[in-house]
């Protein structure tokens, strides 16, 4: 890196107590900006929350559509962003101060340089606005995130669906590949609700939060509890005629393994973290680990209602420590 | 147990106590099989955590006076003899294990043995100690082993896409309550629970933080672990899992190459950002292929980027310093 970053004291921010914190506050002007062909405004929030199946409600923190300083809102996930192969991307993102809370964004399966990576230590932890600038190679199911404090602000829900087009647009997976007439997106997550309830920059500054073990109780698909609502919510349980062909955007958002399967229904995996098989699998279930991406098609040739459960798994033992569910309905 | 010759690692100063090579994995293909040896010596120590809690290890160490965490990786060929003498210098039995190669059964503390055996299939393991599963290999007792092909500098199997270079990655999940433990000879009763989580014994550390840049503590600097390369250099990562818990391994700025999975070759070589990486003895082979990274715009061939599990768990020390995990430095230079 050009210059040698340095932690932000907690005298300076603020914070009181002594000790570094380890942030990087900085919004720099973008390295080689050009004009992009498509453009992305997030503003950082820490306001939303989301009502689960049992009645309570838990904190959640993300990304609004747009400018400004972020009130109002309260995205969970994340609005998606969806652009073609080929196009330059930029993201403008827009976060607070040291009181109020920097933040990244890094689009997790794209590869850009250094700066436009969006992990705080490696570069800055956005405490203004700054332009990532990157350009979409590859086609295929990406999501982004915030990586300032990762484990707790990927936790606490700053993450969204990146969707890469190939140039001939939503209804083909990439150039060449199959084409689908649904699509869903499945972003499966679990929350532990002990943790959302801390400041943005807990532990950067030393101190044991208790980030070495989580302990999710509730299960979550696409900000859907899992529990129940995921089962009919129109926008997480597809229904799809005979013989259609429905694209399953499955995202493992959380940090367990999971394992999904879909209801006796065979899915052909065709890709994983945005690029195509080799050769395409058939898969009545599938283990994934935090952040893989699969993107998989089901062509149902019976009528009914499958349901599909995701499985979220212990990562010493395996056990299943919850499960979310979701239906796929069928014409 | 008997406590003697404690060895303080980490701040206080690590310099004699790493690896005796430097670098990367170094191997020089031969048409003809020969014996290879070495002497591991097992010792014991405690080494300095990142929020500065000392915990206690047992190595494979290169001498009395080291205490290596992982033992220093061995690389030979197919065909090859390999003669490994364990030099036992505590008062507890321990034992060299490679599943499906060798097990030289107890060796008593104090005593010395002379473990002799071929291997026949090119591929990435794990050599450990079997005794008191999974105590000892958690402690420390662990290191990476790796075949060549017969005739073969570049390639994982005969056939397998190529490398120029490689490096062995051993992971490991620490309870500082299970170490402290078995250091007073007792069985852990307690449900595990890692505090930290270790790459070739190190974990990363930040600009500004004292240790930062230090090859010896840092692990996005060690040598063994940093990935170096250039534009087409491209590297085998033999990821050898000694922890409890399943991870999942996220690479920035190039896709990898997937070769193999607990050292069985796939049958078709995916590209991949992230992996599930199998827990007790699993494995992952992979090629960072060291391409231009793809999405950047405009293009760059120089950069850094970090190599972190993804399950931020793991990203973690003492239940909280985010940064201070299992990660390292992937430079382009």
């Amino acid at each position: 890196m050009s210059k040698i970053l340095r932690p932000v004291n907690m005298m300076h921010a603020g914070g009181g107590g002594g000790g570094s914190c380890y942030i990087y506050p900085d919004s720099p002007s973008t390295p080689g900006l050009v004009t992009a062909d498509v453009t992305f405004n997030r503003t950082a929030h820490m306001n939303g929350s989301m009502t689960m199946d049992d009645g309570n409600t838990i904190t959640m923190w993300g990304f609004n559509e747009g400018g400004g300083m972020g009130m109002g809102g309260g995205a969970f996930p994340s609005p998606a962003m969806r652009m073609t192969q080929g196009q330059v991307v930029h993201t403008v993102l827009t976060a607070g101060s040291m009181m109020q809370g920097t933040h990244t964004i890094h689009h997790h399966g794209i590869e850009p340089s250094t700066e436009n990576d969006g992990v705080g230590h490696y570069s800055f932890d956005v405490n203004g606005t700054y332009t990532y600038q990157w350009k979409a190679s590859h086609a295929g199911t990406y999501f982004y995130h915030c990586h300032t404090n990762t484990v707790l602000h990927a936790e606490m829900g700053m993450y969204g669906a990146l969707i890469i087009d190939p140039p001939e647009g939503p209804g083909t997976l990439f150039s060449g590949g199959p084409t689908y007439d649904k699509e869903v997106i499945w972003a499966c997550d679990e929350i532990d609700s002990s943790w959302h309830n801390k400041n943005w920059r807990a532990g950067t500054c030393g101190g044991d939060e208790g980030f070495n073990s989580l302990n999710p109780d509730y299960f979550i698909i696409t900000g859907v509890d899992g529990a129940q609502s995921a089962l009919t919510d129109a926008s997480i349980a597809p229904t799809v005629n005979v013989g259609d062909s429905l694209l399953i955007r499955y995202i493992c958002a959380g940090y367990l393994p999971q394992r999904i399967t879909f209801g006796g229904l065979n899915a052909t995996i065709h890709m994983s973290d945005g690029r195509a098989l080799p050769q395409t699998v058939q898969a009545a279930t599938i283990k994934a680990s935090s952040a893989e991406r699969y993107d998989l098609i089901i062509v149902p040739d019976q009528s009914g209602v499958y349901e599909v459960t995701v499985e979220f798994l212990h990562w010493v033992t395996g056990a299943v420590v919850g499960t979310a569910r979701t239906r796929i309905t069928v014409v | 147990m008997k406590r003697r010759d404690f060895l303080k690692l980490g701040t206080a100063g690590i310099t004699g106590a790493v690896s005796t090579s430097l670098g990367l994995l170094c191997w020089s293909p031969r048409a003809f099989a020969k014996t290879i040896s070495k002497t591991f010596y097992i010792t014991d120590g405690y080494i300095a955590m990142p929020d500065g809690v000392d915990v206690y290890f047992k190595g494979f160490s290169n001498s009395t006076s080291q205490l290596n965490i992982p033992g220093e990786s061995v690389i030979v060929q197919q065909g090859d003899t390999v003669e490994i003498t364990i030099v036992n210098t505590l008062s507890s039995d321990h034992s060299f294990v490679i599943d499906g190669v060798v097990d030289s059964g107890i060796i008593n503390g104090g005593q010395s043995k002379l473990v002799s055996f071929t291997v026949n299939n090119a591929g990435s393991y794990m050599f450990y100690d079997k005794l008191n599963a999974p105590y000892n290999r958690l402690l420390g007792l662990h290191g990476g082993f790796a075949v060549m092909p017969t005739g073969s500098s570049n390639e994982l199997y005969n056939g397998s896409p190529t490398f120029v270079q490689q490096y062995v990655w051993v992971t490991n999940d620490i309870d500082p309550i299970w170490h402290d433990e078995v250091s007073r000879g007792r069985t852990p009763l307690s449900t595990f629970n890692p505090y930290y989580f270790t790459i070739n014994g190190r974990t990363m550390r930040v600009p500004g933080h004292p240790e930062y840049g230090n090859p010896d503590i840092d692990s996005g600097y060690n040598q063994q672990t940093r990935l170096e390369g250039s534009i087409g250099d491209r590297t085998l990562v033999r990821i050898l899992n000694a922890g409890m818990c399943m991870h999942s391994v996220h690479f920035h700025a190039n896709h990898v190459e997937w070769l193999a999975e607990n050292g069985q070759a796939r049958n078709a070589v995916w590209k991949k950002d992230t992996l599930l990486l199998p827990n007790n003895i699993g494995s992952l082979d992979v090629i960072y292929p060291y391409e231009v990274p793809p999405d950047s715009w405009p293009q760059v061939t120089k950069g850094y980027f970090p190599m972190h599990f993804h399950d931020e768990m793991t990203q973690t020390a003492g239940g909280g310093l985010y940064q201070f995990g299992l990660a390292t430095t992937i430079a382009f230079k």
